[in-house]
């Protein structure tokens, strides 16, 4: 995406990059902009028209429950209202896949179990494959099909993988009820405890030596 | 009478009327030399004299001409520099010390210069104000763009934003809410250069006006141009304020 150059290696891809959606923690919107303007800034930039990318853009934002928010500039919309609109700006692209980086870390619990419902359902509808990174390991199994435990940064790599055996749609409530859930849980907290006390002992001798 | 703090206004109006009538009353007791010292009446004798003999208008047309064509100069070099000096490093390089310099020194000790650069006309004042006005939107361009949200900026590239894109979504928007949040600092300075420019030298202009009046030591003539040229200032500082919030009505 042009943000980083890497280091070493490559990133391979069996669809162009225009079809690889991300949203970041922050809702980045641009503040002189509508929300019906926001939405409709990646479709303008692929060379849409501007009223048709308008028209498509009033489309997503009533999916999300923002009909009548259209000429609000993002100041005057709360948290939530601006999470959508990012989300919805990303799903106007219709992206093959979706990079999420703790996107609903900002909301408040209430806003951010509401919105996570609604991605879920988005994405199993428009069949979308979503790369979610988090911290959060109840929504990493509520919200996923396989989960990959990282090791500490810098140099992370892949620790393990667990499958979630949850079944789709999913509601998100219903998955914490789920027998799997609980001991699934349990043990990515143990794996992940044990990488946190090693990095914790190998920087203690790092410091030591 | 119970204290509202709503009826702020209607208190300081009243001081205001107050101070004004112990004023008078002092010059008509004597009390003020009428020489250093105008009643608040002979200061407005001296207003409505201006205005009803018509001879402010060429001075004032003066003043105007002189400030406005200043701040549009102003505004359009430093804009055009502080983009420049933002986007081009070795360009800031050369940019910056200069205008550090001008910044940290009071601009109007340049007056005396640009009267024997430009003459006494209208070339000395439009300098003045252009000068005063330039640094300060230099700067104001400059270390706004450098602190152009890098979030917003990701935001559009992730989108598939180009260059262009970028300029026209993040960086212009950027700079023109800058520009129009200095806009009342910009109409102040011009306004100072273009009067006191025709303070120094001139042959018209509200500047001169009050040169002229020191002179001649006419207390009330001087006064009635102070009142005259607060009255501009802050009805152009009106405008800009609407201006500005209808432009930023985003914020």
């Amino acid at each position: 995406m042009r943000l980083q150059q890497p280091l070493a290696g490559k990133v391979e891809a069996e669809f162009p990059q225009a079809d690889i959606g991300i949203l970041f923690q922050d809702d980045a919107l641009l503040p002189w902009r509508t929300a019906r303007e926001n939405v409709a800034l990646g479709l303008i930039f692929r060379g849409m028209d501007k009223r048709r990318a308008h028209e498509s853009a009033d489309e997503w934002l009533a999916r999300f429950g923002l009909s009548g928010f259209e000429d609000r500039y993002p100041r005057r919309l709360s948290g939530g209202q601006r999470k959508r609109v990012a989300i919805a700006q990303a799903m106007a692209l219709k992206p093959k896949l979706l990079l999420m980086d703790e996107p609903f870390a900002s909301l408040d619990a209430i806003v951010r179990a509401r919105i996570s419902q609604e991605v879920v359902e988005l994405v199993e509808r428009e069949k979308i494959s979503v790369l979610l990174v988090t911290h959060d390991l109840e929504e990493a199994i509520a919200l996923s099909d396989a989960v990959y435990l990282l090791s500490q940064g810098p140099r992370a790599r892949v620790i393990q993988r667990y499958d979630v055996p949850l079944s789709r749609p999913r509601d998100l409530v219903r998955a914490k009820t789920h027998p799997a859930f609980a001991p699934l849980l349990q043990s990515l907290w143990s794996d992940l405890s044990r990488e946190v006390d090693m990095s914790a002992r190998a920087e203690r001798e790092r410091v030591a030596a | 009478m119970m204290y509202d703090p709503r009826y702020a206004w209607v208190r300081q109006l009243l001081a205001f009327v107050v101070l004004l009538l112990l004023w008078e009353a002092a010059g008509y007791a004597g009390m003020l030399n009428p020489l250093y010292m105008p009643t608040p009446t002979q200061i407005w004798g001296a207003l409505a004299e201006l205005f009803g003999s018509g001879r402010i208008w060429p001075h004032m047309e003066a003043t105007f001409t002189a400030a406005l064509v200043g701040l549009a100069l102003g505004i359009v070099v430093g804009i055009a520099l502080g983009v420049l000096a933002a986007l081009i490093p070795p360009v800031a390089e050369l940019l910056e010390p200069v205008m550090l310099l001008l910044n940290a020194i009071p601009r109007v000790i340049l007056a005396p210069l640009f009267v024997i650069w430009f003459g006494i006309g209208l070339g000395s004042k439009v300098a003045l104000a252009f000068i005063l006005v330039s640094v300060v939107i230099f700067f104001t361009v400059f270390t706004g763009i450098r602190q152009v949200d890098k979030k917003l900026v990701e935001r559009i590239i992730t989108l598939g934003g180009k260059r262009m894109d970028l300029l026209r979504q993040v960086y212009l928007p950027s700079v023109a809410a800058w520009v129009l949040g200095n806009l009342k600092v910009a109409v102040g300075f011009a306004f100072t250069g273009a009067v006191v420019g025709e303070f120094v030298a001139a042959s018209r202009g509200l500047g001169y006006l009050l040169s002229f009046a020191q002179s001649t030591y006419n207390a009330s003539l001087m006064m009635a141009l102070v009142l005259l040229i607060m009255a501009v200032v802050l009805i152009i500082f009106a405008l800009a304020g609407r201006l500005e919030k209808r432009l930023l009505r985003w914020s």
